[in-house]
This record gives C-alpha cells, structure tokens and sequence, in this order.
C-alpha cells in the first residue's frame, strides 16, 4: 500500500469505517514507514483530545419543559382518541375486538433493556458498586444472586469497567455490568441463559440504541448503549472472546 | 422497534441534543431555544420518525431547527454554511504565550472546535463526541458518506494545525 492511499484511509481506519484488508494493509503500512506512523500518531492524539472536550448536558428547565410539553400534547391527542373511538362505536353501534400485534418475547426483553439502561442513567443510579477493580465488582454479587456472573475488565481496549449494580430484567434479579468507552456508558446486563431458544444472537437498535445480545457459557448478555453500532460490536466480541 | 410515545424517543436523547446544539450555536441560551423549538416540532412529526434511530433522528430536527433559525436572521456570518473559498481562519485567535500556558486543555480544545466553520465543527461533534458512524453522520447532515470523510479529513488537518499537533507534510506531498 502507497503513502497516498494511507493517508487517504488514514480517517476511516480510525474511526473503524474500513474493511479488514484495508485495515490490515495500513496497519502493515505503517510499521514499516515512519511518516505514516507520526501521522497515525497525530491523529490519535488528536482523537484524545477532541474527545476531551466539554459535553453540554441539557439544563433541568429545558427537560421539565420538554416533558411538560410531551404531557400536554398527549392528553390531548388521548382525549381525540378517545372521541374518535366513541363515534366510532356508537356508529357502528356494536362493540370491537382491539388487539395489538404481540411483539416478540425478545423484543420486549430488548425493550425492558433499553428501559433499565435510560433509567440506569437519568435516576444516576448508576451503580451499586463502583469500581475499576473487577476484584472488588465480583464479590460484591456474592450472595445477592443466586448465580456468578463472569466480571471482566475490557480497559486494555479502551472499554473500562467502571462499576455494576443489581437490576430486574423480565421480573428476575439480573447483573448489570457497567463500562465505559469516553462519553457513552456501556450496561451489560448478565442472568442464567433461560431455555427460550428464540432469543439467541441478536443485534438490534431500540430508540436510538445500539443492542448486542448473545449466549455464553449458559449465560445470557444483553450489552445496550447509545455507542454507535461498529464500536459496540467490537466491545461485545471481545467479551464473548474473554 | 418504534418507540410508542414521544418521550420515551425524545427524553432519553435530551443531552444529546443539547450537546449538538451547543456545539452549532456556541450559546446556552441559543442552544436552548433550538432544542426547544425542535422538541415542539419533533412531537409534530412523531409520526415520521419510522425506523430505530431516535436520536439521529432528533439531530436531524435539531439541525433542521437551526439551520431555519440561521436563515431568518441571514446575518449569521460566524454560524453560517461554509462557502467554497471561506477556508480561511484567524490564526492569531490565541496568542502563542497563551497557547503555550493553555495547551491541550479543554479550555484551548474548545476554543479551536470553535473557531472551525460549522459546517466541519458538526461533523467533528457528531463523530468524536456523540459517536456516530459515517452513514448515520450522512443521514443528518443530509450530504453523501464521500462529503463526510471529506469533511472530516479537514476538519481533523485544520485542528492538527490550529492545535499545532501537525508535523510538516511535505515529505509526502
């Protein structure tokens, strides 16, 4: 591979926008040429440094407003339905059957998911025990669930564990593992794999959320973040591979 | 899946779009209003929202938002559109004692997001901040995944410079 066309895909082998024989050509590339390499190295110091800077969270009025508004516009769309539905009955003047297409057992898990992550996050009830220190995360489930949940730090990947806490998925106790990757918070939720075949491998997006559910070792993950959906993935085969 | 309700599509990505929107119009109170109107107009086109991606979806309004906002006024040199030859930037923004004093902090970070045109500061936000891949990044901004890396390539060689991380390139050019 040239300097040129390093330097041309030198942005998506970054971002991890690059297919692997192109990844694995400029990987080559660049322990064999020095320029290539300060360039690499530029870049990523540059990466670090962007992503040190400020993140605005939105003010509390901004979100009372906006819920407020949310509340308001739904009363009244209920209110519409609602006399909607009466006309509708009174006009055909016999009852209805309403029924909703049943979602699949595994999009509802994926659902309560996504619904323990934005609360996990929004209720800053992150963790229960916080800590890098898988030394001190493992314990802690000991006795507070009836099964053990493999505790692994991902930090040598960029994918700090950070801490974890006890959690109910589907109305059962389930380890929910907390990671890092900069600004996005990673939960990987952990319970004895249940005997539903159906729900195996799944990758999904959920409001705006990335989902990777797999089984291993018996035991079922669901890992949820609003990281985008390649970052997500490498994080979710290492552990599998962990 | 399609989120049911407007705040469970909307809330959850409320930072989000703050952020966003903080970072196009440099302004708290600006940014404010943005993401207000575009929550207002969000839950008008809840309807259109048909996919997963709320949030991207959320960006697009907001940016949509902003960049009506921008056109009304018309008179928003700093915050408007990069124009073909608008390549030029004030290189003495900072002066070199204070570089050196401030350098790779997030005050001097912050200061060279900023002074980039915006038009390079979304995508540099979208992607280094908010974590978006190319096609998602594409489908906000509303231009092709090419315009993107391009974009971005720049972007990145233009902060290098004003963040003085960029070595000399003449032995490859």
């Amino acid at each position: 591979m040239s300097c040129e066309l390093v330097e041309r895909d030198l942005d998506a082998y970054l971002d991890r926008e690059l297919d692997a024989e192109s990844s694995t050509a400029v990987r080559e590339h660049v322990t064999t040429c020095a320029a290539c390499r300060r360039q690499l190295a530029e870049r990523e110091a540059l990466a670090r440094l962007v992503r040190g800077a400020p993140y605005y969270s939105a003010p509390e009025r901004l979100r009372a407003r906006v819920l407020a508004q949310a509340t308001r516009s739904q009363s009244v769309r209920r209110i519409f339905t609602l006399a909607a539905a009466a006309v509708l009955v009174l006009s055909v003047g016999a009852g209805m059957t309403l029924w909703r297409s049943a979602s699949s057992r595994a999009n509802a898990i994926a659902d309560e998911v996504v619904s323990d992550h934005v609360r996990s996050l929004m209720a800053n009830h992150l963790f229960d025990v916080q800590s890098t220190d898988l030394h001190t995360v493992k314990p802690w489930f000991l006795g507070k669930l009836d099964f053990s949940p493999p505790v692994i730090d991902l930090a040598s990947i960029g994918f700090p564990l950070v801490g974890g806490r006890l959690d109910y998925i589907g109305g059962r106790p389930v380890a929910a593992l907390v990671y890092q990757r900069q600004k996005h918070t990673i939960n990987v939720f952990i319970s004895p794999e249940g005997d539903d075949p159906s729900v195996r491998d799944l990758v999904l997006t959920v409001r705006g959320f990335n989902i990777r559910h797999w089984i291993h070792n018996g035991m079922s993950f669901w890992a949820v973040s609003d990281l985008n959906s390649a970052e997500l993935s490498e994080f979710a085969k290492t552990l599998q591979a962990s | 899946m399609r989120p049911r309700v407007f705040d469970e599509a909307v809330l959850p990505h409320l930072d989000a779009a703050f952020n966003y929107a903080r970072w196009l119009t440099r302004n708290d109170v600006e940014a404010e209003d943005v993401v207000q109107d575009a929550c207002v107009r969000a839950m008008r086109f809840f309807s259109s929202l048909r996919g997963d991606d709320a949030r991207a979806w959320l960006f697009t309004i907001v940016r949509n938002t902003w960049y009506s906002r921008v056109s009304r006024r018309a008179s928003v040199a700093a915050g408007s559109p990069l124009k073909d030859g608008q390549d030029q930037w004030p290189d003495n923004a900072l002066d070199p004692e204070e570089r050196l004093l401030q350098q790779h902090t997030v005050a001097v970070v912050r200061a060279a997001l900023e002074q980039l045109p915006v038009d390079f500061r979304e995508v540099i936000v979208l992607r280094e901040i908010e974590g978006l891949s190319y096609k998602e990044i594409a489908a906000v901004v509303g231009v092709p995944i090419g315009t993107v890396m391009s974009r971005l390539a720049r972007a990145r060689d233009r902060l290098q410079t004003i963040l003085k991380l960029a070595s000399p390139r003449e032995t490859l050019r």
